[in-house]
């Protein structure tokens, strides 16, 4: 009997190997793909009955946190943005079955307490070792620009233009991430969708995920391009003309309104004459202008330490945009010169535009997160200032400081003109969407910065043009005022 | 009977040594769980390794008492495997570890009480009869209508006032028992097949009857109580020790093709059987349904990776039935691989040791004994764990000594009891111990004496004259 009892004994040895081999394959070898199943929710459980970290504004204001959840037994918190929508385009949301977004989603492995150097501490002691985000950005600044938004479509950017920390950064329509962050994932979903289908992409920040032609704004970019080229200088001048034909056409190029527009550069700057640089535009040429443009970072994703963050362009949907796509459309070169035809610009980009004449002609990545930290408020990592480019020398910017200056004193921006004598510079645009004959339909935009002479706060502020209340105005009539608030407030402040 | 050799005082010196360490790992993995899960150290702490301990010394002194030559692995393995299911448990239901407490207690008891009333193996192989009427009734008793209940489609238990039993555990010892009792008597008649069927030389009918029908009942009435796990747990125990016992390796053959087509004719016949087919080659397209559990299961495996989630840390509690059938997920999700591979390696230990007892036990009854318990427990864990991880269909039975369930606990330990008396009957023929009367024996011996002196008052045993 013994001999057949080894034998049994070797029969069970081999079904128990088959055992191993089969925990071995569920375990380690099917474990990513059992992991990554739609189904399985596990990861999430785990990370919902673990704390999760705060993202606090610079003024110490919580924007999101981790709330004990009532009466679940599968979660111990839930996620919770005490602002509402305010920093909904910043935080982004943290869901039970939808995944995460923005910062909730780049600054996971710290709010969770995952990162190596947490990791090490927490062995230290301490069971919770979640981390915190600090914001560059001001809850009252927000505050502030959200209600001079109020319900109308667009964006206002505010930063600091000798580093890029943005101070606010709002866009409306937005969304509050309490509705998507709650348990009941049924109910989550159905909000997600109603966010996707509803009219001004509510889940799309605006200020960096979006871009709008720019109307005149852009010819600060125009005139940089043409004083680094030599095109221009501030003793050039044109002669008042209502219109011009550029080359390859017969079709003329006409001032706003299609009033008659001219004189030196300055002024032709502030009064927003289109024609001269249209002219500068073309003057440039295909090549140069292409070029003078990349310089500024158009046609490349905006280096914010946010996610999706878009592109702005100055040749539409083409890529590559250099001078063979106008060799043949001088005219549309011509257009683009003061920011009308293929011409498209982020918000954000628009607030970098402004912040670099500020800051003498070099262009800083923009960030919103000052510092992660640890548990115990120990910084594990703070944001240095980058240069991201230089698109012209210090010269020119001081010269465009000049003629923004003029806009504000003397021109289209004088809604910018601040209180308590302080001396902001801008530029307004107006982007006519609307071919001629068609209903009206403009953006209205304003950048600028101040104070002009050592400047401290950039901002750019666009409204598009989906209400007949916007279309009807201008960019100094609508825009200007809400930056002059917010200069105004920012100043009153310190 | 205190250990009185060298030798069975080394074995219950080793003894207690894997019992302390069998103690000590499930004191720390109680103390892990709670933090994992509260952060903050158990309150029951205290009572809890007071009555960790006390158990397993308990258990300890009785094999010293009561079995010194035997095995000393065994009761620490299951020590081992009790403790890291007590500690899935308590983690996963309070309520349940608190009626598992209650039950640990019996079946410890049950252990002791088993090596104290079985004194001498062979005594058992007298009540074989007994025996298999006791297994047939408890196989019955779950189909009588107003005790029988059924739980998740499968009608096994037994409700007798507060009490929820499962006679069908406490069958598969009774049937072990009358299948040694039976084949150690005559195996050789049903080996040398003294009966002709054509060229075939086969054992006589009225050798081979009672033992058929005896399967053939056991089968028929797990199969109607939908219990498959237990029907395939009794075809595999018959098929083995028939074979173990005739040394013939035809009966093995008979085994598996009968096996085969009750198989095939079970998945034609039965929709429950096809169900369980069904999603286990696909759980995924059925998760809204029954595909639900395997599903989850794995997805507990693979939360688990190869260290595990840490004890208290996974989701084990999304698993249906993860205290019962699914504990090996519960297991392999906060221990990972490693756990989930120590488990195996104690259920490996285990049955080795049970088969090393079955090969050093001299009578045909205590070999087949030692067998036929052995295997259940093996095949009994196989047959769940691989059901499991998806190797084999599910059939819903318990991980011997590790699942939650009074009954399974309580039959599993006076299994172990009954292994460990055969070990040391074995250690006591080899003259490894000495071999010293029973309490029985010298009751009887007593007895005999008194009336010896009763009839010849002036001859008494054992003080003869010379």
């Amino acid at each position: 009997m013994n001999r057949q009892i080894r034998k049994l004994v070797a029969g069970l040895l081999a079904l128990y190997v088959a055992l191993f081999a089969a925990l071995n394959v569920t375990q380690v070898a099917r474990q990513e793909q059992l992991a990554d199943n739609p189904l399985n929710n596990r990861q999430t459980i785990r990370d919902f009955n673990r704390p999760r970290g705060q993202i606090v504004t610079a003024d110490g204001v919580v924007v999101a946190e981790s709330v004990p959840v009532p009466g679940s037994d599968q979660f111990s918190y839930q996620r919770s943005y005490p602002t509402g929508d305010l920093f909904s385009n910043v935080t982004g949301y943290y869901t039970f079955g939808f995944g995460s977004t923005q910062l909730e989603r780049t600054q996971h492995d710290v709010l969770m307490g995952d990162t190596a150097a947490q990791k090490v501490n927490s062995l230290l002691g301490g069971a919770d070792n979640s981390g915190s985000v600090r914001l560059t950005m001001r809850a009252d600044v927000q505050q502030l620009a959200a209600q001079a938004l109020g319900n109308r479509e667009g964006s206002v950017v505010v930063m600091d233009p000798n580093t890029g920390a943005i101070l606010a950064m709002v866009s409306y329509p937005r969304y509050d991430p309490n509705l998507v962050a709650v348990p009941d994932t049924k109910a989550a979903e159905d909000v997600l969708n109603a966010l996707d289908a509803a009219p001004g992409k509510p889940l799309l920040a605006n200020a960096y995920q979006e871009n709008y032609m720019p109307g005149s704004s852009f010819k600060v970019i125009t005139t940089a391009v043409a004083l680094e080229n030599g095109v221009t200088s501030l003793d050039r001048s044109w002669p008042a003309m209502t219109e011009w034909v550029p080359p390859q056409t017969v079709d003329p190029i006409t001032n706003y309104g299609g009033s008659s527009c001219g004189g030196t550069m300055v002024q032709v700057f502030y009064r927003s004459c289109n024609i001269p640089f249209a002219q500068l535009a073309s003057e440039l040429g295909p090549d140069r202008m292409t070029a003078g443009v990349a310089a500024w970072g158009v046609g490349e994703k905006l280096p914010i330490d946010l996610p999706g963050a878009a592109a702005s362009s100055f040749c539409g949907n083409v890529s590559p945009c250099d001078g063979s796509f106008f060799k043949d459309q001088l005219p549309l070169l011509a257009i683009g010169g003061f920011g009308q035809g293929n011409d498209l610009m982020v918000p954000l980009h628009m607030c970098m535009v402004a912040s670099t004449v500020a800051n003498k002609g070099r262009m800083m990545k923009p960030y919103v997160v000052d510092a992660t930290l640890a548990h115990d408020g120990d910084v594990l990592d703070r944001t240095d200032p980058q240069v991201w480019k230089t698109p012209m020398n210090v010269q020119t910017a001081a010269t465009l400081n000049t003629l923004m200056i003029g806009v504000v004193n003397n021109g289209t921006g004088r809604t910018m003109q601040l209180a308590g004598g302080i001396q902001a510079a801008g530029k307004t645009g107006t982007a006519q969407l609307n071919a001629a004959g068609q209903p009206e339909s403009s953006h209205a935009w304003i950048i600028g910065f101040a104070p002009a002479e050592a400047p401290r706060y950039a901002v750019a502020v666009v409204l598009k043009g989906t209400s007949a209340e916007i279309s009807a105005g201008t960019g100094g009539r609508l825009a200007g005022p809400i930056a002059k608030q917010i200069l105004d407030y920012l100043f009153a402040s310190e | 009977m205190v250990a009185s050799s060298p030798l069975a005082l080394a074995r219950r010196r080793s003894e207690f040594g894997l019992v302390l360490m069998a103690a000590t790992i499930t004191g720390a993995a109680y103390v892990l769980a709670a933090l994992g899960k509260n952060a903050q150290m158990p309150a029951t702490i205290i009572p809890f390794l007071v009555a960790l301990l006390a158990l397993l010394v308990f258990a300890h002194i009785a094999t010293r008492w009561l079995a010194s030559g035997a095995d000393s692995t065994l009761l620490p393995l299951a020590a081992l495997l009790h403790g890291i299911g007590y500690v899935m448990i308590a983690r996963l239901s309070e309520r349940r570890a608190a009626l598992q407490t209650t039950w640990s207690l019996i079946a410890v008891v049950a252990f002791v009480a088993t090596l104290l009333v079985v004194q001498r193996p062979s005594d058992l192989a007298r009540y074989k009869w007994t025996f298999l009427f006791f297994g047939a009734g408890s196989l019955l008793l779950p189909l009588v209508p107003g005790i029988g209940s059924s739980v998740g489609g499968a009608k096994i238990w037994v409700s007798i006032g507060p009490v929820n039993i499962q006679p069908g555990e406490f069958a598969k010892i009774a049937l072990a028992l009358f299948f040694a009792g039976y084949l150690a008597e005559n195996r050789e008649l049903i080996a040398a097949g003294t009966a002709r069927l054509g060229p075939l030389r086969i054992p006589e009918l009225r050798y081979i009857l009672p033992i058929t029908l005896a399967w053939g009942f056991a089968v028929a009435v797990m199969v109607a109580e939908k219990d498959l796990g237990s029907a395939l747990l009794f075809f595999t125990l018959f098929t083995v020790m028939m074979w173990v016992a005739t040394e013939r390796a035809v009966f093995l053959l008979i085994g598996l093709l009968l096996f085969s087509a009750a198989a095939y004719v079970a998945w034609r016949m039965f929709d429950v059987v096809q169900t369980r087919v069904d999603i286990w080659l696909d759980p995924w397209s059925r998760y809204e349904g029954k595909g639900y559990q395997p599903a989850q299961a794995m997805f507990a495996f693979a939360n688990g990776g190869v260290g595990g989630t840490g004890l208290g840390l996974g989701s084990p509690n999304k698993i249906p039935a993860a205290s019962t059938d699914y504990v090996y997920a519960a297991i392999g999700e906060e221990l990972g691989l490693v756990g989930a591979t120590a488990v195996m390696i104690a259920f490996l230990l285990l049955f080795g040791a049970g088969f090393r007892i079955a090969v050093r036990a001299e009578r045909p009854f205590e070999k087949l004994l030692a067998t036929g318990l052995t295997t259940i427990v093996a095949m009994q864990a196989f047959i769940i764990i691989g059901g499991v991880l998806r190797l084999v269909p599910l059939t819903g039975i318990t991980l011997p000594f590790v699942s939650y369930g009074g009954s399974s606990l309580l039959a599993n330990y006076i299994l172990l009891a009954l292994l460990l008396r055969v070990s040391h009957s074995a250690a006591r023929q080899r003259g490894e111990v000495p071999d010293e009367l029973t309490f029985g024996e010298r009751r009887e011996a007593r007895q005999l004496r008194k009336q010896a002196r009763k009839q010849r008052p002036d001859d008494t045993i054992g003080m003869s004259p010379a």
